[in-house]
């Protein structure tokens, strides 16, 4: 059993209170690479990452996204590489493109944790408006945005748990 | 009188992209997010305005329209509506106190 990653699963939290130091390249560089190693259907990989850790960039892309209430120094946009989808067949708006995006984004979220960052994602944000920022190719849809930054000391209480139900409540074995 | 400038230009920019990009969102999501985007934008406002407001308009920023978390909602909150009705409370309060209503 793997421990220290089953650790690294049940301490990962969004974080929102960041400080304003940027993140260094090479962390960026770990966390795109983790994103590699996230289940893909068909292995396809039809996703593709814009990383943001210009200050005048982010805080655009900040103006757009009313979900983003931290203020990150760098930011990983994941888009749906629609073009290359529907060439495989795909419709696009077919559900497996945006299973993918949750895989990759939790794989980066728990490398980001991993590295003692803070991270959290964001899907509130206008597409058309990060489109136009990021000057997005025609065929890239931006649907999830990884924020990141160092967090401070102290951090505001998440938003109220569900926990009221457990794993337990929500696992069925075997036929209804 | 002349009124003190309290936003620059790229703060007011900041302000109207929130809530332009908000009533986009808005129209995909759960309805009690539209109070959530409301007070978001209501913070951001208070945060660039308040260097530069006056002595009472700081007070009200920083006290009353901070009493809810940034992330409260309807259903994660059962007093939101409660405690949305005293900043309201509060804010007209100080409007009173501000404009010198009679």
């Amino acid at each position: 059993m793997n421990e220290a990653g089953l650790e690294l699963i049940r301490t990962r939290r969004v974080v929102r209170d960041l400080t304003d130091a940027p993140v260094a390249r090479e962390q960026l560089e770990i966390i795109l690479r983790a994103a590699g190693h996230a289940p893909n259907a068909g292995n396809r990989r039809l996703q593709t990452f814009v990383a943001a850790d210009d200050a005048g960039l982010v805080r655009v892309l900040r103006m757009v996204a009313p979900g983003m209430l931290q203020r990150p120094t760098a930011v990983i946009v994941v888009c749906v590489d629609i073009a290359r989808a529907v060439r495989f067949g795909f419709a696009p708006d077919a559900k497996g493109l945006y299973v993918d995006v949750g895989t990759v984004t939790q794989t980066m979220l728990l490398a980001a944790h991993a590295l003692a960052l803070g991270a959290g994602p964001v899907t509130s944000f206008s597409r058309a408006a990060v489109a136009a920022a990021l000057n997005l190719p025609e065929g890239l849809r931006p649907e999830l945005m990884v924020c990141l930054g160092h967090p401070t000391a102290t951090q505001a209480p998440p938003m109220a748990s569900q926990r009221a139900r457990t794993w337990r409540d929500v696992t069925h074995w075997g036929r209804y | 009188m002349s009124e003190p400038m309290v936003l620059t230009e790229d703060e007011a920019l900041e302000i109207l992209a929130y809530l332009v990009t908000a009533a986009r969102t808005q129209v995909d999501e759960a309805a009690e997010y539209g109070s959530l985007r409301l007070m978001t934008a209501a913070g951001r406002l208070a945060d660039l305005v308040t260097p530069r407001a006056s002595a009472p308009t700081r007070a009200f920023l920083d006290g009353p329209l901070r009493a809810l978390p940034g992330t409260a909602t309807k259903s994660n909150d059962p007093e939101y509506a409660a405690k949305l009705d005293a900043v309201c409370a509060a804010l007209a309060d100080h409007l009173v106190a501000h404009f010198d209503a009679r």
